[in-house]
């Protein structure tokens, strides 16, 4: 039957259903990264500006002012994306199913065009004008959150669009189904928080990875000047200065860079803490409503992927709390950098605890079928440790009540006491690096988790990746009554 | 001197003496009150009832009060509260001739409000709007407080009596559901006190003492309706009494907004305000600079106006909303559905969700370690933040944990919406 | 050391608090086990039939649903109330379910589609033997207490008594 459907397959379209999904899945990937950039710098831009105009703090206003200047190069080259993933490579090998998907989410792409006109007004307006408006701050201001509100709505519409793929409600094109119907599927409201947080989480990301190369730039010219006295560094961007100027200079833009680094930090590590029970609102709708994607995503292969995702998120918050703990002893206030270091070697040690995993084979189904399914002491090759419920559900409520603490008690010493900026370690700068490369890491695996625990179906239950072959065998026919569903 | 008493322009003496005594051997042996001849049946019968109970003296202590002057609307939220509360009492006695609690006759008892009483229907809406309004209003009141640091020396135990207030009116709500024994309420009352059980040791006890046994029963609505009518009620009047008192003692509000300092002498325009403060300020044992607010007025009227204005207004919302949508009555009380779909009220949506989240073994740590946890830094705050700065933008560190707990609770409730509707 | 004099002022602040707290000892116990009589209040055992005729014709693996009359057995006199017995027939055994969740007691059907039985509230799953498979549910499906008789027409009857064999 299958070697039917692929006889009868159009040869015009390139390359084989597994190089095109892989096509599809890398160009969708990169686009992720800019989309998500700009629309949680947005709402940075606006936090930073708002607060700048409240307590006249100029490092906000820079902050501000830096990513807006960056967004005219990230937007457009992350719409020139967008549009080539769309036009040239969905069409173009998944067309099939793009053109029967329009049919009935026509709107929904209509309205999302829209927000894309608004973002070029607003974006390119806020770009070319942000110094000349700076006496017009209120308006800017005004503006910027203009444009949060019309990147959520871009954000929202694609949202239904991904959830309609995951839980569809409506069932093809002469399904009347209502248009509230269609926004209101089950999985909507929590990818659309799910993916709010997690676009501030990620720029927040990017903002401290660059502060905190730039932090190392700037302190590198430093080092140098000192091993070789009597060389001056060249120093391009500063243009020639004298020397005292120069390490005031760089003394400034250190301080500034830490500060920055800091800042998008709070931000990368305070909506990660949110985004694991996000997540899990979002897993526990998948499996509620559909179950063979959810079953696929925790039992079959992909369970290997999301391990790593945990993996992933104990990182997360072991960097962030040991840049904590660096920070602190730095600064000499011991009592709050031993409580980070407490933190820290609870995070270390459920890490540990957390990332052993609940069989050792590719999947659950496969050590079902042989009978294996027993402890490994009792001769299978299960650990029942490994387990998600309630094992690794226990080990991420203790992260984020540990992760969470360490953040408050954080902030909570940076205001009891002003921490001089500028005299950071390297090494915690890397940490910060270290930090933002697994929070995008882990953005891009999510996005394979998402789409592979879906397949064969692009639409579940409804359209298939295209030409109707099936990309990889189900989910395998357990019968719900005895799969380990849990709870 | 703001005090003005009634018919007591003498002419000769000095308005501005203090306390407003007359000297006693010229006017004779009355405290503020001069005895000049009163005229007319009315005024004589007031002035003998008077002088036995003082009553001038203390609407006048209470009217004309000094509170500051900025920020009056935003205060408006404790007392529209308390108006709310008033309404529920005011209707729940109507109720109360009509309900009789009785697993045969509760049903029926409201059915014959419905339909033979003039405005009983009408009466049970207000009474249920009443509820989902008094809800959003202490919500928003615990907010702007909490915004506003007015729970900070010396008024902790303000806020931590309207916390109490809070769970009190969560309890008050859930248990009024309970009674009219139709399909909504019986399973609120299987569900609700189901939730005790989890509790370690004593849950099965609690439960059992709730119920009356082991299922849901008459002695389950009798205990409840006890409860609601009565228990909670006498709880709750006795904590708004003391909540009120603390707020008079110590003056209203503490907000920072009524503190700012103008002038580049800060410490001196302080002295300047606490040497001319009116009572009931300087608040003792709050740091200067937030003892007493920069301008004032007389509680009445500007804030009696305000208060008033803003409760004539959720008072009509809540008629209106009352007969518009009324009251629901589903279908009696069947506990042999196979159908039915217990949906809980939508002010426990959040809790309802844990319940989703946290199965099995971990429903117990969900529904009481969570939420008690929850429930106590809410308490605690005062003792968590010590920090004496009151403006928002100085208190990150209490107000942005707040704020994602809020939005935590918001989502939660949001995502019941979204699962029951996808049902 | 003597007991020296005390005072009339001590004696009568002394008498007061003891006097006080007798009047609260006495008025705590009749209260105090007023309010914590269910604790130990006995239930009576009171078997009643479940109705819709003889449970010959349940076909194997459908759980069927009916209806028994169940009395509380406890409290105040008041009417028996309906509750659903789901009669299961399913590999040689008879079961006997309550279709009370053991979640938050809501009320369970049994979903052919899934072939589950299943809880709205929280979307809790039982297999057919009652073991709880999916969702927040820590218990098995409970069953009532029961037994079955042959009647006069020899067919076989089912009886459910007022209490569960596992409490939940």
């Amino acid at each position: 039957m299958q070697h039917l459907i692929l006889a009868l397959s159009p040869t015009s379209v390139p390359g084989t259903v597994l190089t095109n999904t892989v096509l599809v899945g890398c160009v969708a990937l990169l686009h992720v990264l800019f989309a998500t950039f700009l629309i949680g710098s947005c709402t940075l831009v606006a936090l930073s500006e708002g607060i700048s105009m409240v307590t006249h703090d100029e490092r906000h206003e820079r902050l501000a002012r830096t990513l807006v200047h960056a967004w005219g190069y990230i937007f457009s080259t992350g719409a020139a994306i967008a549009i080539f993933f769309v036009i040239f490579v969905l069409v173009g090998v998944w067309g099939r199913f793009f053109v029967t998907f329009q049919q009935f989410t026509f709107w929904v792409w209509f309205f999302e065009s829209l927000t894309f006109v608004g973002e070029i007004v607003l974006l390119y307006t806020l770009y070319a004008n942000w110094e000349r408006m700076r006496a017009y701050r209120l308006a800017r201001l005004g503006m910027v959150l203009l444009l949060n509100i019309d990147q959520w709505f871009q954000m929202f519409f694609i949202d239904v669009i991904a959830s309609q793929m995951l839980t569809p409600t409506v069932q093809g094109a002469t399904d009347n189904t209502s248009y509230l119907l269609q926004f209101l599927n089950p999985t909507n409201l929590p990818l659309t928080v799910h993916r709010t947080i997690g676009n501030i989480a990620w720029a927040g990301a990017v903002v401290t990875a660059v502060a905190a190369y730039q932090y190392l730039r700037v302190t590198r010219r430093e080092e140098a000047t000192a091993l070789v006295p009597g060389r001056r560094a060249p120093v391009r961007a500063l243009g020639a200065m004298p020397e005292g100027e120069l390490v005031r200079e760089r003394n400034r833009e250190a301080a500034y860079w830490d500060w920055a680094g800091q800042w998008g930090m709070l931000f990368a590590f305070g909506f990660t803490i949110v985004q694991i029970w996000v997540g899990y609102s979002y897993a526990k709708e998948i499996q509620l409503h559909s179950l063979d994607s959810w079953y696929q995503m925790m039992y079959g292969w992909i369970s290997n992927i999301f391990l790593a995702q945990f993996a992933g998120l104990g990182l997360i918050f072991i960097f962030g709390v040991a840049y904590f703990w660096r920070r602190l002893k730095a600064a000499s206030q011991h009592l709050a950098a031993r409580r980070q270091q407490i933190a820290l070697i609870l995070l270390i040690l459920l890490w540990l605890f957390g990332i052993q995993p609940a069989w050792f084979a590719g999947s659950y189904p496969d050590i079902v079928a042989a009978h294996l399914a027993k402890p490994f002491w009792d001769g299978g090759l299960e650990d029942p440790l490994g387990f998600f419920f309630p094992w690794k559900v226990m080990v991420l409520i203790a992260d984020m009540l540990i992760a969470l603490y360490a953040l408050w008690s954080y902030v909570r010493a940076r205001v009891r006491t002003p921490m001089t900026m500028g005299q950071a370690s390297r090494g915690s700068q890397r940490l910060l690096i270290a930090m933002a490369v697994v929070v995008g890491l882990m953005m891009l695996i999510m996005g394979i988790i998402r789409e592979s625990s879906r397949s064969p179906y692009l639409v579940n239950q409804n359209i298939t990746i295209s030409h109707q072959v099936i990309l990889q065998q189900p989910a395998p026919n357990i019968p719900l009554s005895q799969r380990p569903i849990g709870p | 001197m703001s005090d003005r008493l009634v018919g007591t322009e003498v002419p000769g003496t000095s308005a501005s003496d203090s306390n407003g005594a007359a000297p006693p051997e010229e006017k004779g042996d009355f405290i503020g009150l001069v005895p000049e001849p009163v005229v007319g049946p009315f005024r004589r019968s007031w002035a003998w009832f008077d002088d036995r109970t003082g009553t001038t003296g203390l609407l006048h202590k209470g009217l004309y009060e000094a509170v500051p002057r900025q920020g009056g609307w935003a205060y408006t939220l404790g007392s529209a509260t308390l108006v709310v509360i008033v309404v529920q009492f005011f209707t729940g006695i109507f109720l109360l001739l009509d309900y009789v609690p009785s697993v045969t006759q509760a049903y029926s008892s409201l059915l014959y409000l419905r339909t033979n009483d003039l405005f009983g229907d009408w009466m049970r809406g207000i009474h249920l709007w009443g509820a989902y309004i008094l809800m959003l209003l202490i919500g928003a009141h615990a907010l702007r407080t909490f915004i506003s640091a007015s729970y900070k020396k010396p008024r902790e135990l303000n806020w931590m009596s309207g916390v109490m207030l809070f769970f009190l009116v969560l309890a008050m709500a859930i248990t009024g559901a309970m009674l009219p024994w139709d399909q909504a309420s019986y399973w609120t009352a299987v569900v609700v006190t189901n939730i005790p059980h989890y509790l370690p040791v004593i849950g099965n006890g609690v439960r059992t003492l709730w119920r009356g046994g082991d299922f849901v029963g008459q002695v389950t609505l009798t205990r409840t309706f006890a409860l609601h009518v009565w228990v909670l009620p006498a709880l709750l009047l006795g904590l708004i009494g003391g909540h009120l008192y603390l707020l008079r003692r110590h003056g209203e509000f503490g907000s920072w907004v009524n503190y700012r300092t103008t002038t580049d002498n800060p410490g001196r325009e302080i002295a300047e305000r606490v040497r001319h403060a009116e009572p009931p300020y300087p608040t003792r044992g709050a740091d200067p600079q937030y003892s007493v607010p920069s301008d004032t007025v007389d509680f009445f009227p500007d804030q009696l106006f305000k208060d008033t204005l803003v409760s004539l207004v959720l008072v009509v919302f809540i008629f209106v909303m009352g007969i518009i949508s009324g009251a629901p009555l589903d279908a009696p009380a069947n506990p042999a559905t196979l159908t039915y779909v217990p949906t809980p009220e939508w002010f426990y949506l959040p809790l309802d969700q844990l319940l989703v989240f946290f199965p099995t073994v971990l429903v117990g740590f969900g529904v009481f370690v969570i939420v008690g946890i929850g429930a106590t830094l809410m308490l605690m705050l005062p003792f968590i933040d010590r920090n004496p700065e009151r403006h928002p933008i100085r208190r990150p560190d209490v107000l942005i944990p707040a704020f994602f707990l809020i939005g935590t609770v918001i989502y939660l409730a949001m995502l019941g919406v979204n699962r029951l509707y996808n049902l | 050391m003597s007991m020296g004099r005390i005072s009339r002022r001590q004696f009568m602040v002394r008498g007061t608090g003891a006097m006080a707290g007798l009047i609260t000892a006495m008025l705590s116990v009749p209260a105090v086990g007023f309010l914590l009589s269910p604790l130990w209040a006995a239930t009576k055992e009171i078997w009643v039939d479940v109705q819709g005729g003889p449970i010959d014709d349940i076909p194997e693996g459908l759980p069927t649903a009916r209806i028994a009359a169940v009395p509380l057995g406890s409290g105040p006199p008041e009417p028996a109330v309906n509750r659903v017995v789901y009669v299961t027939k399913y590999q040689g055994k008879l079961y006997a379910f309550s279709n009370i969740c053991t979640h938050m007691q809501c009320d369970v059907h049994w979903e052919p589609s899934l072939d589950l039985f299943e809880c709205p509230c929280h979307g809790g799953l039982y297999a057919i033997t009652g073991r709880n498979v999916g969702g927040p549910p820590p218990q098995p499906l409970p069953q009532w207490v029961h037994r079955v008789h042959t009647g006069a027409d020899g067919k076989q009857y089912l009886q459910v008594a007022n209490r569960l064999e596992e409490q939940i």
